[in-house]
């Protein structure tokens, strides 16, 4: 698979590049930087209004994307946003807004990333609505403490896959117990739809977000995934071209679909990119490669135990091969920066999770995360990289 | 951009080395140069803000010559530390403020010394100077 990517086949300080920062952004194959590189130099124009022929393609290219993500996962409604966090923050705008009310309660997670933290935090500024989270017990979310916070919850929020660990938290069962009291639901999928098929209205959540860039689509581009129950009760966020139905100098009437909440020129040659990338992981096997990466993390994890790291992903069945780490003594950054001078690309730091950071104990980690096109080489050569960097702090 | 002697030689000690880990091995050797703030003297205004490592440096000027003290938890934070000390320690408030943080790139130590959230070196030069000036 690795030569449908041209960036792996680069060097990096001299070395092969060995990718894994996958959590952060994917790599993006040749078809979809063609597809996009084909947009702008034939097919360029603005969406949704023009008559012109150009204008015609741009609209098809781009509303592809929508149509392809309506299938893969089974959704009423895609708004495309600009990514995760455009997307949880139009839900906290568009519905949360005109639906929470004050002593109303959001159940949230330690264990989520920032953009799904933060958005409901300002909205507790405008709104006085009650926060409560759910605290991380031994790596996992506490489901005891998570089944109390649910009395008069009037929403909740849950990542699906964490960013840091990989944990995939058990949310089918999250949104059923949610369901039981009244609550609505939204999923973080951002780390989660790169590794798994979800049927969305099978999931019973009624939100999901996520982005196109883990999913070796192009960065910039997004998507929010509502039911048609949800969707009603959503009123527009932002006003301006695209999202209206009529406009007079005494008001203006809506459209009544998506573009509702998508005002403004869209991005559509992300969008045309995402549509290509949505084709390319059709055929893709992606349990099969669920299963194949996670083996080579649990590979990778022993190794480093064996080295003397402390491993925080526990890489149980369902969780992505995400292998967070730390060593007793060597700070995370100089890790990196020796692993990057032999070609190995990995993240460190907080991971856009302070709370859980706290939670786990550190200031931050070394993150290998695992995508499609890494195999065992890879996993070979970062420990090999590995080994280097203790031999030369030894 | 012409350097103190001092640098330059690091520069050009940097610059004939091909592999990249090894001259990160050299700058964390650097470390040894730091004159260490102790931890009771670190405070918010001695914090590098933007750093992934926590990084502290105090800046003395004494009869027009420039000190800094320093310290971090990260090896390489460390030794880019070291080397500002090399290149600041008992040199004139002039000499200290016609430096430029470039040397690091220069010496291609760093990939890239562009100010973003995460390039803490850069947060910890304009610290270092905006102290100078403000203590001269």
């Amino acid at each position: 698979m690795k030569e449908d990517f041209p960036i792996l086949s680069r060097q990096v300080n001299g070395k092969r590049l060995v990718y894994l920062d996958n959590a952060a952004t994917t790599q993006k194959p040749q078809c979809v930087i063609d597809a996009m590189n084909e947009y702008y130099s034939l097919s360029n124009a603005n969406v949704h209004r023009a008559v012109h022929t150009l204008a015609g393609e741009a609209t098809e290219g781009y509303e592809k994307c929508r149509v392809l993500l309506k299938e893969r996962f089974n959704a009423p409604r895609v708004i495309i946003t600009s990514g995760t966090t455009e997307s949880i923050n139009l839900v906290a705008h568009a519905w949360g807004e005109c639906n929470l009310n004050d002593g109303d309660a959001v159940v949230l997670t330690e264990m989520e990333h920032h953009s799904d933290i933060v958005p409901w935090q300002m909205l507790a500024e405008r709104k006085a609505i009650e926060l409560r989270y759910v605290p991380v017990t031994d790596g996992v979310l506490d489901m005891d403490i998570f089944a109390a916070s649910l009395e008069g919850a009037k929403l909740v929020c849950v990542v699906q896959t964490s960013n840091v660990l990989g944990i995939r938290n058990p949310v089918e069962s999250i949104i059923s117990q949610s369901k039981n009291v009244g609550a609505r639901v939204l999923i973080d999928a951002a780390q989660a739809v790169p590794h798994e098929i979800i049927n969305f209205e099978e999931l019973g959540a009624d939100f999901m977000a996520f982005s196109a860039h883990k999913m070796c689509g192009p960065t910039g581009i997004g998507a929010l995934l509502v039911n048609e129950g949800s969707f009603s009760e959503m009123q527009p966020f932002m006003g301006g071209g695209d999202m209206i139905e009529t406009v007079s100098l005494t008001g203006s009437t809506y459209q009544v679909n998506e573009h509702k909440f998508e005002a403004g020129t869209p991005r559509i040659a992300e969008g045309v990119g995402w549509a290509a990338a949505l084709e390319w992981m059709a055929d893709l096997d992606l349990e099969n490669h669920h299963n194949r990466l996670l083996q080579i993390a649990r590979k990778v994890k022993q190794s480093l135990e064996n080295r003397g790291m402390t491993v925080y992903s526990q890489l149980a069945d369902g969780d992505s091969a995400v292998v967070s780490f730390t060593h007793p003594s060597i700070h995370p950054e100089d890790f990196a920066r020796l692993l990057d001078a032999q070609g190995i690309a990995v993240r460190t730091g907080h991971h856009c999770a302070q709370p859980l950071m706290e939670r786990l104990g550190v200031t931050g980690t070394i993150r290998a995360s695992f995508y499609l096109y890494n195999d065992e080489t890879d996993a070979d050569f970062f420990v090999q990289g590995i080994d280097r960097v203790l031999e030369a702090m030894a | 951009m012409t350097w103190p002697t001092a640098v330059q030689e690091i520069i050009e000690e940097f610059r004939d080395i091909d592999d990249q880990f090894e001259k990160l091995e050299i700058l964390m050797d650097f470390s040894s140069e730091v004159d260490e703030l102790p931890t009771s003297e670190w405070t918010e205004e001695t914090l590098v803000k933007g750093c992934q490592s926590i990084a502290h440096v105090k800046v003395k000027i004494d009869e027009g010559n420039v000190w800094m003290k320093a310290a971090a938890d990260a090896k390489m934070v460390q030794g880019l530390q070291g080397i500002l000390t090399i290149a600041i320690n008992g040199n004139s408030v002039e000499n200290v403020l016609q430096l430029t943080p470039d040397f690091a790139e220069e010496a291609g130590i760093l990939n890239s010394l562009t100010p973003s959230r995460s390039n803490g070196f850069r947060t910890m030069f304009d610290m270092i100077m905006s102290e100078v000036r403000r203590n001269s």
